[in-house]
């Protein structure tokens, strides 16, 4: 079955005994900043839920990268565990693929969009011939919309197309997990728009988990299912809330229901507050 | 590469200039032989096979030693730049040891090499071995760590992650070093040729010097021009063919 004959086929209900597909165990995270120890997470733990769409936000400073590159393997925690799929993780694991806020620097500049998308496949799955392998990656270039720019370089591409790459390339993996960090913060209005509509649609139709880094509280609420507030220094998560907006969304109606109004303005004077104090 | 029909046309202006400065007596017409002469003698040179007689044993020493040291000095420029313990035990003997010029080792390398092939390779590939080795591993250490996270996260294994990563990233510093060091090959090959040997453009020249073929020798100084521009615009080529993902951009 193909990708798209499968949109919206995946059930995205609220189950009451959802698996936690990760769980942060007690992790402390310290750095050293001019010759300064400080902490950006003290024993926090927390537990995210299998298939959720799960933002984390929060003031400037609040660690919500680090977070993200701790649950990725891409950074270790000074102290504690974070669990994915009941077992510790130790370094980047499979099934989890992390996309980069500079998505022109993670892009191989030297390999055609099907080439980079082609990484991704043959770093997960085996393939067993060329032809095999470019059916599969135009698959994915189908879904992310960028037929016709299969042998393409990055350099010829916009900014959003390259993230439409980057996505692909993390997509082709069939990854449990999707961690991005502020994916989106570089493109203009439009794409960006148009980039979280994709992913939506992509989220809804495939069983992925997604953990969402962003400082745009607007983003954060129209996309997730749920949304962390991280406080500033080692307070953890101050706030936690399951954002009830139905699916599928749109990015006219969507904003102009109350609930994600109310969400919107509380969550962002939350933060605004915070960052004023600094 | 836009053609630069400028520069060449400088470069025809001048050369009449010169005609003329030689032909009216405003330069020693001895010293300075008319263009004119000096074409008269390279075109002789080139019917008789002179020429190329000379070039060959230059180019052949030329190329062997530039390339033991590019198969020297890339793999130890990729060791220093992917391993940092490496790096600090080798930085500053390489840095200390490059700036000194590699003529200046050819008296050495006489001592122990005597005055043949082995010595003028080997002062090459000495020469070419630094700027080979400093280009290869800024060009590793260069390498963006959010380029080797992407390959961390897709779960690429470090071996595999060189030459699928690392290389392909650090290839254009790499080709860079590569083009500075033939050119400083092809000085040092003339220089040690002159100092050495019985043959070689480098010995060619300062032997029709010796004997007063004047023409002759600034017909081989000439060839030595035209060897490093076309050597150069090869290796642009050659660039250009291997970075074209750089360059056609939109």
């Amino acid at each position: 079955m193909s990708l798209q004959n499968s949109l919206a086929l995946y059930p995205k209900t609220e189950k009451a005994d959802v698996k936690k597909i990760i769980e942060i165990n007690n992790i402390t995270k310290q750095f050293n900043v001019n010759k300064k120890r400080i902490t950006v997470f003290n024993e926090f733990s927390y537990g995210i839920k299998e298939g959720s769409f799960l933002s984390i936000v929060g003031p400037s400073g609040c660690g919500k990268s680090t977070l993200l590159k701790m649950i990725s393997g891409l950074e270790q925690p000074t102290d504690g565990k974070v669990m994915f799929n009941g077992k510790a993780i130790s370094g980047p694991p499979k099934g989890m693929i992390y996309v980069f806020q500079q998505y022109s620097k993670s892009i191989f500049p030297w390999s055609t969009v099907l080439e980079n998308i082609e990484f991704g496949l043959r770093s997960h799955k085996k393939v067993k011939s060329k032809q095999e392998a470019k059916e599969k990656c135009m698959e994915y270039i189908r879904l992310v919309g960028l037929e016709g720019y299969e042998h393409h370089y990055p350099s010829q591409l916009s900014g959003g197309m390259q993230q439409r790459v980057v996505i692909a390339r993390a997509l082709i993996c069939e990854p449990e997990v999707l961690l991005m960090d502020e994916p989106f913060s570089a493109v203009d209005a439009m794409t960006r728009a148009i980039l979280q509509e994709l992913l939506l649609k992509i989220w809804e139709s495939i069983p992925i988990t997604i953990l969402f880094v962003t400082h745009d509280v607007d983003e954060a609420v129209f996309l997730s299912s749920q949304i962390i507030s991280l406080g500033k220094g080692d307070e953890g998560v101050k706030e936690d809330l399951e954002i009830t907006l139905p699916y599928p969304r749109d990015q006219v109606e969507t904003r102009k229901n109350s609930k994600f109004t109310t969400i919107q303005s509380k969550l962002f004077s939350s933060i605004f507050e915070q960052e004023k104090q600094a | 590469m836009k053609k630069s029909w400028s520069g060449f046309l400088l470069i025809i202006i001048l050369l009449i200039l010169w005609e003329l400065s030689s032909r009216n007596g405003w330069v020693d017409s001895v010293s300075v032989p008319q263009v004119s002469q000096i074409l008269k003698a390279w075109g002789g040179l080139i019917i008789t096979g002179e020429l190329f007689n000379q070039l060959l044993p230059s180019l052949a020493r030329v190329f062997i030693g530039f390339l033991l040291a590019a198969a020297v000095a890339i793999p130890l420029g990729i060791i220093m730049g992917m391993f940092s313990p490496v790096y600090r035990l080798l930085e500053p003997i390489t840095e200390f040891i490059r700036p000194i010029p590699a003529s200046a080792y050819i008296p050495i390398a006489i001592l122990f090499l005597g005055i043949g092939d082995e010595m003028k390779v080997f002062v090459i590939f000495l020469s070419c071995f630094f700027p080979i080795l400093l280009n290869t591993y800024s060009g590793v250490r260069g390498v963006d760590p959010v380029l080797i996270d992407t390959g961390r996260t897709f779960g690429v294994p470090k071996v595999q992650s060189l030459y699928q990563i690392i290389l392909p990233a650090s290839l254009p510093t790499v080709l860079t070093g590569l083009r500075i060091s033939i050119g400083i090959a092809i000085m040092v090959a003339v220089v040690a040729e002159m100092i050495s040997g019985n043959n070689g453009i480098g010995y060619y020249i300062l032997d029709m010097q010796r004997i007063f073929r004047v023409a002759e020798m600034f017909a081989g100084i000439f060839t030595l021009g035209i060897l490093g521009y076309t050597i150069n615009y090869l290796f642009l080529v050659l660039e250009k063919y291997l970075l074209r993902w750089r360059t056609n951009e939109v």
